[in-house]
């Protein structure tokens, strides 16, 4: 009888590109998220607009379906900027819930029991840490996002002819731009927030609440200093102008026009907000604290 | 009173050092570590100051007060905070330049708790293992294969964050291995075990150790652990090196001096060895100390030993123990055992 | 029952602690005197239940307990003589060392000048001076421990109760910090100290007392609880040359029960129910046939082993 020694052996087989090694982190999350079957419905309800939408484009072009539904042409939404406009900020929404939901515990798990160093002793850096957490997102929110849009507009562009497609370019752009500027503008907030609040409940209140009390701050500063300026301290607001100009259609929101503040600027204000959230996101992922 | 060591012997490894993949013959071994005027500052504050040594063994101790700059050191190493000036090399490379390589070799369990709580076991040493670049099913094998090493049986599968303490440990532990490193460092791995958890545990790094395959090196504070594990020791004190040792050597050496503890008439015994020409002390009512003269050996007191009808209890060959070379070492000024370990002295 | 006066001791009637279901401790009884006693056992053996019992932080489901002739009924009296120093390294992160024992001593009724010189006198006894006024959340790990036991011991206390005191020191603070228990015990306080490092148990301490899954499994002075077993025979183990024959000749005497040879092949470790003749046999052994022995040590004259008899290697994870 032979008798089997187990004893220790170094590893001698190959290894995985260093270029992947952030995706192990989405891929790792993935597994418990779709394992819970709340998310997995959640997740199938995003694509229930996406659907609907599709369903319009496809009548759009079917006078019989039309004539069976016995609706006409005129009832039926235009499919143009604001259409994609309206997927785009409806899609986000979608996006916004699954961030307060999954955002949370990204990087707030692992600093509860000091997990980062473990992290970072292996050939894994503090940068790729943070990209495979927000990837977590990222690829989620996109594929209710931009990748469904872009398919929207491919299909349209399909049933329209390349005419269409040709003179309304811009808009596959703007869905493309518009949606990772939410994408990057959420995850960077829920992996800032994560790193920093603790307690679950306690992250998505802040998520929450960082929309309203900057909403509040705008109109406060707007008040108080009687400028428009105040605007660039909301985030909604920002975002607003933001995808407004993408869709070419400025002030959809029908505010007075002495509010209304140049795109530019919002830009600035969003590059300097995520900057910002970047820099507080150095000072919690490291391998250890130091205090004084 | 200096108790370093300059360590122009051959090393005590029996492992002779491959570089990767390289096609050269087994060269002399290359040192596990190798401190080159490695020196760290915490916002103007010197912690580590112009450490140099070459070491080798299967089992390095680092040993020190606290606050003289262990975990710094080792942090350092790891890549977690960069040298403010000087460098090391593992293994042949250079922590500055090279710090991911570096990292794919190296096992690290932390003194503190370390987990994700609502993790299982398996699903972390798996992550960890991927992280360290394994591939998926490879990874997973792996950490079966960790785990079952440690010891974690069905455990392993339940949450990271109902395990006890010793649990805990051997998890830690099992992270540090599962990627196969070639040097693991060991803060404080039986911190808060009860004592067979830490005989287990002991008994592991000794098996890890004594594999062949990774050198070891362990921070502890318990003196005993680090006697029973390493080798080689370095002591560090106020962020240099207060003495750096072989414990190996130092057991081989000294074979004069003996302790006994004796039962039975002691006086006629004790007579007797000083008539043999042998100098002793009393050190207490039962024990006495002695040095051998040249011609005299153990067989000769056994005989005294028989002919007075005295039991000879206990036996043993004095050398320093390691909490006489720590003690003496925090006793003498620091700076001087800041010589190159390792390396010969004058000109390098 | 004793009917002396037991204001000297910490006594425990027949006590039990259940938590719910989950076993504390059950039916222990134990007198205490003042000294050092160790409390050793695994984890969950019922050191922390016996420990919180006696500084009155849970009560017993059934007996009686009680410390220096009081009940932890009255803690205002009971606080006072009582120090407790946990194993948990928390802290109110805001507050200095100095802070943390001075508003707890004020928390004691100590008027402020007073509170002032004790805590000043804790810091000096756990060598904490110079990081008085610095946060705790910036000391190391070894300075949050004697902060925590300069907290335990400010206010002057009869009975110190610590669990786990020295983990985290480094050999000098250990050594230092026995040093300490020593004086203290020798001031006559009472010690109860709880730990997983068996020699310094051994070497520190006046009783043992082993726990495990909530029982009293044995106690009383650190010799004497080998002496009494005389159902284990005592191993010694003799390092030398040849050990295979040394295990021929050692089976001449009957009393020897087992020898075998250790694994590295140098030494031997041999059973036997008559120590004393066995060292007599051996004196003889090492002349007659030229052995040459490297060191003789009894392999289970202490702590360890006992532990290991009575309580074992634990359960596997």
């Amino acid at each position: 009888m032979a008798v089997h020694e187990h004893a220790y052996k170094p590893y001698a087989g190959p290894l995985t590109p260093v270029w992947s090694r952030f995706l192990i982190i989405p891929r790792h999350a993935y597994r418990d998220v779709f394992a819970s079957k709340l998310y997995t419905a959640l997740f199938a309800l995003c694509f229930v607009c996406p659907l609907v939408m599709a369903i319009l484009i496809y009548l759009h072009h079917n006078l019989t379906a039309m004539a069976a539904l016995s609706i006409s042409l005129k009832d039926i939404v235009p499919i143009n900027g604001f259409f994609f406009q309206f997927f785009v900020g409806t899609q986000t929404f979608f996006a916004f819930v699954l961030t307060v939901l999954m955002g949370p515990p990204l990087i707030s798990r692992d600093l509860a029991n000091n997990a980062l160093p473990l992290y970072l002793c292996r050939p894994f850096s503090r940068a790729e840490y943070v990209i495979g957490k927000m990837s977590v997102l990222l690829i989620l929110i996109s594929a209710i996002t931009w990748i469904p849009g872009e398919l929207l507009f491919l299909f349209q562009s399909y049933l329209e002819g390349a005419g269409w497609a040709a003179s309304n370019l811009w808009i596959a752009g703007a869905v493309f731009v518009g949606s990772w500027t939410w994408i990057l503008l959420l995850a960077m907030l829920s992996v800032t927030i994560s790193a920093w609040v603790k307690w679950r409940l306690a992250a998505s209140a802040a998520l929450f609440g960082l929309f309203i009390i900057s909403n509040a701050i705008g109109f406060m500063v707007n008040g108080v200093l009687q400028t428009r300026w105040g605007g660039l301290f909301n985030l909604t607001f920002i975002m607003k102008t933001i995808e407004d100009s993408l869709f070419r259609a400025p002030n959809s929101a029908g505010l007075p026009s002495w509010m209304v503040l140049p795109t530019s600027a919002a830009w600035i204000m969003l590059a300097l907000f995520l900057a910002f959230c970047l820099f507080l996101l150095t000072r919690r992922v490291r391998a250890y604290e130091v205090v004084r | 009173m200096e108790n370093a060591i300059n360590s122009s012997v051959e090393p005590l490894a029996s492992v002779a050092i491959l570089s990767e993949g390289s096609d050269e013959p087994a060269k002399l071994a290359e040192p596990v570590i190798h401190l080159d005027g490695l020196s760290v500052q915490f916002g103007g504050r010197p912690i580590l100051k112009e450490l140099r040594g070459e070491l080798r063994g299967r089992a390095i101790g680092l040993l020190g007060p606290n606050g003289a700059g262990k975990t710094t050191l080792i942090h350092t190493l790891l890549g977690f905070h960069p040298p403010s000036s000087g460098t090391a090399h593992i293994f042949g490379r250079d922590i500055r330049k090279e710090a991911k390589p570096i990292r794919t070799q190296i096992g690290y369990l932390p003194e503190r708790d370390s987990f994700i709580a609502n993790m299982t076991c398996v699903h972390f040493v798996r992550l960890m293992a991927e992280l360290s670049g394994l591939p998926s099913e490879a990874a997973l094998e792996r950490a079966h294969e960790a785990l079952f090493y440690v010891g974690l049986g069905e455990a392993r599968y339940r949450q990271l964050g109902t395990y006890s303490l010793g649990m805990k440990q051997l998890a830690k532990l099992a992270q540090a291995i599962v990627h196969g490193p070639r040097l693991i460092f060991l803060d404080e791995p039986t911190n808060g075990l009860d004592p067979p958890a830490r005989q287990r545990m002991i008994e592991l790094v000794r098996q890890i150790r004594d594999s062949g395959k990774a050198h070891i090196l362990l921070s502890s504070h318990l003196l005993r652990d680090v006697e029973e594990c390493c080798e080689e020791i370095l002591i560090i004190k106020d962020g240099s090196i207060a003495v750096y040792c072989n414990l190996e050597e130092e057991r081989r050496a000294n074979r004069k001096f003996l302790e006994l503890e004796t039962r039975g008439d002691r006086e006629a015994f004790v007579e007797a060895i000083g008539s043999l020409g042998c100098e002793y002390a009393l050190t207490s009512e039962r024990r006495l100390k002695l040095v051998l003269q040249n011609d005299v050996d153990i067989r000769d007191l056994y005989q005294l030993a028989g002919a007075h009808k005295v039991q000879i209890r206990r036996l043993n060959f004095k050398r320093d123990s390691l909490e006489d070379i720590f003690l003496k070492a925090m006793e003498s000024g620091n700076g001087d055992g800041n010589r190159a370990a390792g390396m010969r002295e004058g000109g390098k | 029952m004793t009917d002396k006066p037991d204001d000297h001791m910490i006594v425990f009637e027949d006590v039990s602690k259940f938590y719910g279901e989950i076993l504390g401790v059950n039916r222990v009884t134990l007198a205490i005197e003042p000294g050092i006693t160790s409390l050793v056992g695994p984890n969950g053996s019922g050191k922390t239940t016996l420990m919180n019992l006696m500084t009155g932080l849970i009560r017993p489901t059934r007996g009686r307990v009680s410390v220096l002739g009081l009940r932890p009924d009255h803690p205002e009296v009971f606080f006072s003589k009582v120090g407790y120093c946990s194993q948990f390294d928390s802290f109110p992160s805001a507050l200095t060392g100095f802070q943390f024992i001075y508003s707890y001593l004020r928390v004691h009724g100590r008027p402020k000048k007073e509170a002032q010189e004790l805590a000043w006198k804790a810091l000096h006894r756990v060598d904490l001076l110079e990081a008085a006024h610095r946060k705790i959340a910036a000391y190391s790990k070894g300075m949050r421990q004697r902060v925590r036991f300069a907290q335990a011991i400010a206010h002057e206390p009869a009975v110190m109760i610590l669990d786990e005191p020295l983990n985290g020191l480094d050999p000098m603070a250990r050594a230092e910090t026995i040093r300490l228990f020593r004086q203290l015990a020798e001031e006559g306080l009472h010690l109860i100290i709880s730990s997983h490092i068996l020699h310094e148990v051994n070497d520190m301490s006046d009783t043992v007392i082993l726990l495990n899954n909530g029982y009293v499994v044995a106690e009383g002075a650190i010799q004497g609880v080998r002496d009494e077993m005389e159902e284990h025979p005592m191993q010694i183990l003799i390092r030398c040359d040849r050990p295979g024959l040394l295990a021929a000749r050692v089976f001449e005497q009957d009393s020897v029960v087992e020898a075998k040879i250790h694994k590295d092949k140098h030494g031997l470790f041999v059973k036997t129910r008559d120590a004393d003749a066995f060292y007599l046999l051996l004196n003889t052994i090492v002349v007659q046939d030229g052995l040459n022995v490297e060191s003789v040590a009894p392999a289970d004259d202490d702590l360890n082993a006992v532990y290991q008899y009575l309580i074992g290697g634990g359960e596997g994870a």
